[in-house]
């Protein structure tokens, strides 16, 4: 009797004490580790426009002269327009840095269609009106009719600082701080890095994408 | 010496004798002492916690309870607490509902091109955990001519987007009309405002999950871990309702960025998008850019309406 007590104390007293060792070395309760999640770039959250019109380049004090035209144009003397034998205009070599895709034909490939002949330092709409370069806006709108509507109530294009106009001032980009003007479509992009699971996912394969992407 | 060991029976030592001599004594603590070893040894993990709730917070009331001095108070321990935390003293207002303000989103699915810039604008402005990183926006890249979610797909790492044969379709909280998540929270620490936006008391909330099962948006995020933020990625303009760090153990969703749409800005995802697919404003003004669209949009759908939930979150097309 005596000695089957103390057996099943010593064995209490062990075990108490593979407990500790166990605790104190954490051998057991490890919670699954994930990989660590990299910071994402602030490009990614960068809130400045997609491109640089002309506006906002000379606004910032950008170099004008590129947009001095008469330095080389002479005023009222239009130049002519050459195009090749399938009706894709050739650029003079001073100009092969335009890029020209402004409709997904090839019916809009005339400078002239926007620029002013007369003075190639303007701009000229469809219904006769003469616009600055940095004002290109309301020329985009007298081809792009529904687009422009859109636009002057806010609803194309990116807006920013207060949806109530009371508390404080609102921004509205014009065109050309998106879409390239030569060749509109907005580009593509690379995306930033997608989700991550929120806990460790077990190894168990999931049994459809549906559920592997839950948290 | 104590005449008897008070024990259970059979398990001391006792024999037959019914006393106690000095061996049986000392075998007997023996056994007690690494007993008490092993409760305090399995007691260790309790060293790493750091992030307990002050009696401040335990003992404060609902936020709806809560007077102009209780709450002028709760927003100055949260001052402390964050400025203990990540060094950076925030500036954490209280804000309140407008008058004759209700918010709507609309969002433009023939503009998105799913460059997941609104996802990390967000994280970047509410102050989420970077690791686990917590994203209340999903987008997903859908198949040209379906509207089944199944088809989503929203771990697409394709080299640029958008890709063609796609659309892409951000979800985030709809902010519906009929909130299901709110029903279903046992003790009231969700609910909706009356600008419309459904917030969380994130010092109320129990973390019992119920409200990310009733969401039918996968909306709500819970936070398994103690969020981890870096100091200088801190946005130190916080609202007590909105983005002021969580903590471990609670839920937490889009709130149409109160701290922004309150003080009458727009949304840190409408800004960041450089595509201008999303819009924000007032549904109650007619001349808004929500009313606007609403007016004259392909507007097709509020998501899942069949559920009845009604979100003030509309998805449209152009032309």
């Amino acid at each position: 009797m005596n000695r089957n007590s103390n057996i099943a104390l010593g064995s209490i007293g062990f075990a108490f004490l593979v407990l500790v060792a166990a605790f104190v070395f954490n051998l057991w309760g490890h919670p699954a580790t994930t990989p660590s999640i990299p910071l994402v770039d602030k490009k990614f959250v960068d809130t400045s426009p997609s491109r640089v019109s002309i506006a906002e380049f000379l606004r910032k004090g950008g170099d004008p002269s590129d947009y001095e035209c008469n330095i080389c144009h002479e005023k009222n003397k239009p130049i002519k327009i050459k195009f090749d034998a399938d009706n894709n205009i050739i650029l003079p070599k001073e100009h092969l840095d335009i890029v020209l895709g402004h409709g997904s034909h090839k019916r809009n490939n005339n400078c002239y269609n926007c620029h002013d002949e007369t003075n190639l330092e303007l701009l000229q709409t469809r219904d006769g009106r003469q616009l600055k370069l940095v004002d290109s806006t309301p020329l985009c709108g007298s081809c792009h009719g529904p687009t422009y509507r859109d636009w002057e109530a806010g609803v194309h294009g990116r807006t920013s600082g207060f949806w109530d106009r009371e508390l404080g001032d609102y921004s509205r980009l014009g065109c050309a701080s998106c879409h390239n003007p030569h060749a509109p479509k907005f580009p593509g992009r690379e995306p930033a890095p997608g989700p991550h699971a929120l806990h460790p996912i077990a190894k168990a394969p999931a049994h459809n994408e549906a559920e592997r992407n839950h948290e | 010496m104590t005449p008897k060991l008070s024990c259970s029976s059979g398990g001391c030592s006792g024999g037959g004798n019914g006393g106690m001599n000095r061996r049986s004594f000392l075998r007997t603590s023996g056994v007690l002492a690494s007993g008490i070893a092993a409760l305090a040894a399995s007691l260790a993990p309790l060293r790493d916690l750091t992030d307990y709730t002050s009696a401040a917070e335990f003992m404060q009331t609902h936020y709806k309870e809560l007077s102009k001095d209780d709450m002028d108070k709760v927003l100055d321990r949260i001052t402390r607490e964050v400025e203990k935390q990540y060094s950076i003293r925030p500036h954490v207002k209280d804000y309140k509902p407008m008058d004759g303000v209700e918010f709507v989103y609309c969002l433009n699915l023939t503009r998105c091109i799913g460059c997941r810039k609104c996802v990390h604008a967000c994280v970047a402005e509410n102050n989420q955990s970077r690791d686990p990183e917590i994203q209340y926006i999903r987008v997903l890249k859908m198949p040209h001519g379906s509207f089944d979610m199944e088809k989503g797909d929203h771990n697409y790492a394709t080299p640029t987007v958008p890709e063609k044969g796609f659309f892409y379709m951000p979800v985030q909280c709809q902010q519906c009309k009929n909130p299901p998540c709110v029903k279903v929270c046992p003790v009231k620490a969700t609910w909706q405002e009356a600008d419309g936006i459904t917030v969380i008391d994130y010092d109320w909330c129990i973390g019992c999950r119920y409200c990310e099962a009733a969401c039918p948006y996968f909306a709500r995020r819970f936070n398994w871990t103690k969020p981890s933020i870096p100091k200088d990625r801190i946005n130190p303009e916080m609202s007590y309702l909105g983005n002021r760090p969580r903590k471990q153990g609670v839920m937490e969703k889009c709130h149409f960025c109160i701290q922004r749409t309150r003080a009458g800005k727009y949304p840190a995802c409408l800004e960041v998008c450089p595509a201008g697919a999303r819009k924000f404003g007032n549904i109650l003004d007619p001349n808004s850019e929500v009313s606007y669209i609403l007016r004259n949009k392909k507007v097709f759908v509020q998501l899942k309406e069949e559920l009845g939930t009604s979100p003030r979150f509309f998805y449209y097309f152009d032309v």
